[in-house]
């Protein structure tokens, strides 16, 4: 009996195991739980910017609509098309949602991480990127024209919209000098105050985070970049053929993915849980997880709000808005990162003696002047773009008048 | 037409103005947005709506922002008084007088022939009265078009504004006369501007039709026996008519068109009616007397128990208004002996008049 009770508990492994079970479960259901408060924030928010009430019914207002929508699906027939891929169709949302529920493994709820990995920036980008296949596989199995179609159109927007993401990453990552999403946190305490010293507030992690968040809009297919399941176009897209818990598991991976982008949006450029007493011991991480809540759910309504503003792009546009408007941005904060890098730290010994003569590494003078050279390199670069777009890179048609 | 290539400049020209496809350009303040100036006005304009829908609601239809939904089974938009939903036809709210004289205009114009009317009749004469025996709309067939209360001359059917309609019961949707009865006073308050506009001319209508309605014909099912014997106090135009006029009616209708045997014949068998209505059981005599009697009227069950009725509606006030022509009626019901007396009076009378006939 006491050899049993040291083979399982006095070992660590299956202490271990069921450690990292317990985290799994919590993560499944909370993230099923702010899916739902997404559904529900998505839907009375859009009401009410359009001077509606949105559902109000089923519990205090509207909050368990969500539950009775859930048992609706449940309940309803699970349809496979005949002509379809049957395991490739029934894959595909499994593959989907894993992908998206893998990226929770290294997401800081405040203080709390279920892992931290020295690769954490890197790990989210790589196994987001894994949905694409899911949806390709969504699209292809259905063995329908509107699902291929949408299909086709998630795999290139996915792929497209990776590149402005990841690039705006970097900078950040140069920044911090690290890929560990803990450390990415950290750094956002570190020097200054509290609130300004978010990546945000600087010009750089700015322009880092207008092309991060426009890029990941489009990896989550939200509007205005939901052509994958363009209702008026397509259907539904890639989720056409697909009924019931299907569907649902479909939506549940859409509305995680979401939220996946809004933490880690809120983690690399509002300081995650960083918030005033967020560092006290006990209480502080109870704080943090409020505050990480609070941002994460803040920039979901920003996106519900995007949503009620923007109408869907077409999609050549929204290719020439990736490939000719947020990649140069990107590059050229990759370029203004470097410069703020070499103001404010480096020395003579890495060539940058004049910056000695502003005052040590990390003064207020060097800060001063990496502010004001990226800031104007950034803004410039804003325009130019711009206007090159503006001018000869998107095609704009005009109404010509007809012959008379 | 040969026209050279100016006169049709000319001719386009001329017609520019009016909105012959030329472009219309709009000046607007910003010509050009760019560098996300749109998409940031955009959003300004949205969060404006969404903090405004906190707060205000949009009374005024002119109104931009604010919450317009009303929640429909709490709270319930006003109606404007020509909305209509469904036909439902009009009644005199004292005398209980529908005001259809079956004139089947609206059953003739309905798109989708959902009216069926029956032309009441005297059970006396077997003539039309000017009123509807029964009048059935199939409500889950109509489609609201309002034809039917457009071309009624005589303002009897009208559109309700009543639309919670589901149900389970599919023939229910099947309305008859008792169910589309309405007084005039719930149409006064769904649309009395509409109604103030008809009124007088309606109701002098129903006066004339009410003459030509013998007894309880042409009564609101529901109202019979609960109605008042006075004529209905017309609007603008209306004439007063006489106390008694309505018992008198009937009788003094049968002395304009018919020849003085048939009069006599009739009230016969009046008179037997109500004998048979007082005595226990008719004898055979009587039956086939009676039966005789009835040479052009219709002597149907149905005909004959709407006789009955209506002399039932007619016998509680015999005092008030007595009618000459009718005395032996009145008398009957008072007690057995005059009963018998009348039974047999009005055998005789019946005799009488066969051998006039001959």
């Amino acid at each position: 009996m006491r050899a049993m009770w040291e083979f399982f508990f006095g070992v660590g492994w299956f202490a271990t195991l069921l450690s990292y079970i317990t985290i799994t479960t919590a993560i499944l259901i909370s993230g099923s739980l702010i899916m739902m408060l997404l559904t529900w924030i998505e839907r009375r928010g859009l009401a009410y910017m359009q001077d509606r009430k949105g559902p109000n019914r089923v519990g205090p207002f509207g909050l368990l609509q969500p539950v009775a929508e859930a048992i609706k699906t449940i309940t309803k027939e699970d349809i496979t098309p005949t002509e379809a891929d049957r395991w490739v169709h029934f894959l595909a949302p499994v593959v989907i949602l894993a992908s998206t529920v893998a990226a929770f493994a290294v997401i800081p709820w405040g203080n709390l991480i279920p892992v931290d990995i020295n690769v954490g920036v890197l790990y989210i980008v790589a196994i987001s990127a894994v949905h694409t296949v899911g949806i390709l596989m969504a699209g292809w199995a259905s063995n329908n024209k509107f699902a291929l179609l949408g299909g086709m159109r998630g795999v290139a927007q996915a792929i497209s919209y990776e590149i402005p993401q990841v690039i705006s990453l970097v900078a950040i990552v140069m920044l911090v000098g690290s890929m560990s999403v803990v450390d990415v946190i950290q750094h956002q305490m570190d020097p200054y105050g509290n609130i300004l010293s978010w990546h945000i507030f600087t010009p750089v992690g700015l322009l880092a985070f207008v092309v991060f968040w426009i890029a990941s809009l489009a990896e989550g297919e939200r509007p205005p970049f939901d052509n994958p399941e363009a209702e008026s176009e397509l259907v539904a897209g890639y989720m056409t053929e697909y009924g019931g818990m299907k569907f649902a598991v479909l939506f549940l991976a859409n509305y995680l993915t979401n939220f996946a982008i809004c933490a880690v949006t809120a983690g690399v450029f509002l300081g995650g849980g960083n918030g005033p007493g967020s560092d006290i011991p006990i209480l502080g991480t109870l704080l943090s997880v409020i505050y990480f809540l609070a941002k994460s759910l803040g920039l979901f309504f920003v996106m519900v709000w995007i949503r009620g503003v923007v109408p869907r792009l077409r999609t050549d546009e929204l290719m020439h808005f990736a490939w000719k408007f947020l990649l140069p941005l990107a590059l050229v904060n990759i370029f203004s990162t470097s410069l703020w890098i070499a103001i404010t730290r480096w020395g003579a010994e890495q060539g940058m003696g004049v910056a000695e003569a502003l005052g040590e590494p990390g003064s207020i003078a060097r800060l001063a002047v990496a502010w004001l050279v990226t800031g104007v390199i950034n803004v410039v670069a804003f325009f130019v773009v711009a206007r090159i777009n503006a001018t000869r890179g998107i095609t704009t048609y005009q109404a010509t008048p007809t012959a008379v | 037409m040969t026209a050279t290539p100016e006169q049709q400049t000319t001719t386009q020209t001329a017609l520019r103005p009016v909105g012959g496809g030329g472009v219309v350009v709009v000046e607007r303040k910003q010509p050009r947005q760019s560098y996300g100036q749109g998409i940031a006005k955009g959003m300004g304009v949205v969060i404006r709506h969404f903090a405004k829908s906190f707060t205000t609601r949009i009374d005024d239809k002119s109104d931009q922002v604010g919450m317009f939904t009303v929640e429909y089974p709490e709270e319930r938009m006003e109606l404007p008084e020509a909305y209509r939903n469904m036909p439902i036809l009009l009644y005199d709210d004292k005398t209980g007088q529908e005001l259809c004289t079956s004139c089947f205009q609206c059953e003739r114009i309905c798109p989708p022939k959902v009216i069926h009317i029956t032309q009441a009749k005297d059970p006396n004469t077997g003539k039309p009265v000017p009123a509807a025996e029964e009048f059935v709309i199939e409500y889950d067939s109509c489609m609201s078009c309002g034809l039917c209360h457009e071309v009624c001359p005589f303002d009897a059917i009208k559109m309700d504004h009543f639309f919670e309609l589901s149900t389970h019961d599919h023939l229910s949707m099947d309305r008859n006369k008792a169910v589309l009865d309405r007084p005039i006073s719930y149409y006064q308050a769904i649309a009395p501007n509409l109604w103030a506009a008809v009124e007088a001319n309606a109701m002098k209508k129903l006066q004339n039709n009410i003459k030509r309605r013998p007894g309880n014909i042409g009564v609101a099912p529901h109202m019979i026996g609960k109605a008042q014997k006075a004529l209905p106090t017309a609007g603008a135009g209306g004439a007063r008519p006489a106390a008694g006029a309505r018992t008198a009616a009937p009788v003094a209708a049968m002395g304009k068109n018919m020849p003085p045997e048939k009069v006599e014949r009739l009230k016969s068998i009046r008179a037997a009616n109500a004998a048979k209505r007082g005595g226990a059981v008719p004898s055979a005599e009587e039956t086939l007397l009676a039966a005789s009697a009835y040479t052009s009227a219709t002597a149907s069950p149905e005909s004959g128990l709407h006789t009955a009725e209506s002399d039932a509606g007619l016998a509680p006030s015999p005092a008030t208004t007595p009618a000459p022509a009718t005395g032996p009626v009145a008398a009957v019901g008072q007690n057995m002996a005059e009963d018998k007396k009348a039974r047999l009076e009005a055998i005789r009378a019946a005799k009488r008049a066969q051998r006039g006939d001959e």
